[in-house]
């Protein structure tokens, strides 16, 4: 992406974030903290003070889809760039600090706790992320039919492990009730579930890294 | 994988190649015509043409499948 786009977007995020803490100031100084407290929304009625805080949550909705759009149009346009130039797209494995985000996975057990949202949990996919430290190493790598194989091969290996750590997991969980309660078991699938998928991203990654390393550790110099 | 000998690297010598000049003419990593020339790695028809065409050797005489 190009800096000035770039930068752009930053600006762009940068006036929701300052817009949403000036309406929540606005809605909490003036507003008696209409919209930011828990309220009844069955009994809701629009009042003209509400108007900051619902423009600025909408403007931050409405960047955050877009940002969404434009990365997911991103990563389709550098997939087929890599598929068009026959090498591996450019990432910085500094990215592969992303993974740091999993740990909002332990959220859910706050969330749940207050007010039983279990949505949190699913976070813990966000370990996977720690692959892009891999893929990151191996950017702008040629990709030959030898690369091409390893790939198939390291996503192959990564399924299986994922779909097997799946299945046993359902099966236990399938035992029974766990702790005595149907939502813990289905709090505890969630997490597997998660924990599992964010394993198969992860994998895929770091088996490419080792065939393709371990082939030229054995390698000599000519 | 099938067991096999390969004679890329006397071929590849005898046209005095080096394996970085090999691995470009036919569209592949160096990495990739090492394993070749150790046998470890089962390369696909059009690579094996490729080379053949590239040290002109025919393939029977690079690859020999025992």
């Amino acid at each position: 992406m190009k800096t000035n786009k770039m930068k752009i977007w930053i600006g762009c995020g940068g006036v929701c974030v300052l817009s949403v803490f000036l309406s929540l100031w606005y809605a909490i100084a003036f507003n008696d903290s209409r919209l930011v407290v828990p309220m009844d929304f069955k009994n809701y009625v629009f009042e003209i003070r509400d108007l900051p805080m619902i423009v600025s949550v909408s403007l931050a909705c409405i960047y955050l889809v877009a940002l969404f759009v434009m990365l997911f149009i991103h990563a389709g346009k550098k997939q087929r760039q890599a598929e068009e130039t026959g090498i591996t797209r450019k990432i910085n494995p500094k990215l592969g600090c992303l993974g740091v985000l999993g740990f909002l996975g332990f959220a859910g057990f706050w969330t749940y706790s207050v007010d039983g949202t279990v949505f949190p949990f699913a976070f813990f996919l966000f370990f996977g992320f720690f692959g892009f430290y891999y893929e990151g190493k191996m950017s702008g790598t040629f990709m030959d039919e030898r690369f091409r194989e390893n790939i198939a091969r390291a996503k192959l290996k990564a399924y299986k492990i994922t779909f097997g750590v799946m299945l046993i997991a359902l099966i236990i969980l399938c035992q029974g009730k766990l702790f005595g309660n149907l939502e813990y078991t289905l709090i505890a699938a969630i997490i597997t579930f998660s924990l599992a998928f964010a394993l198969g991203i992860f994998l895929s990654e770091y088996l490419l890294y080792r065939y393709d390393h371990d082939d030229q550790a054995e390698e000599g110099e000519e | 994988m099938a067991e096999f000998e390969c004679r890329l690297k006397k071929y590849r010598r005898m046209k005095d190649l080096t394996q970085e000049q090999l691995a470009e003419k036919v569209g592949v990593r160096r990495e990739t015509i090492m394993r070749l020339e150790k046998a470890q790695y089962n390369p696909s028809l059009k690579l094996a043409i490729d080379i053949s065409r590239a040290v002109e050797v025919p393939i029977e005489e690079i690859f020999v499948f025992k």
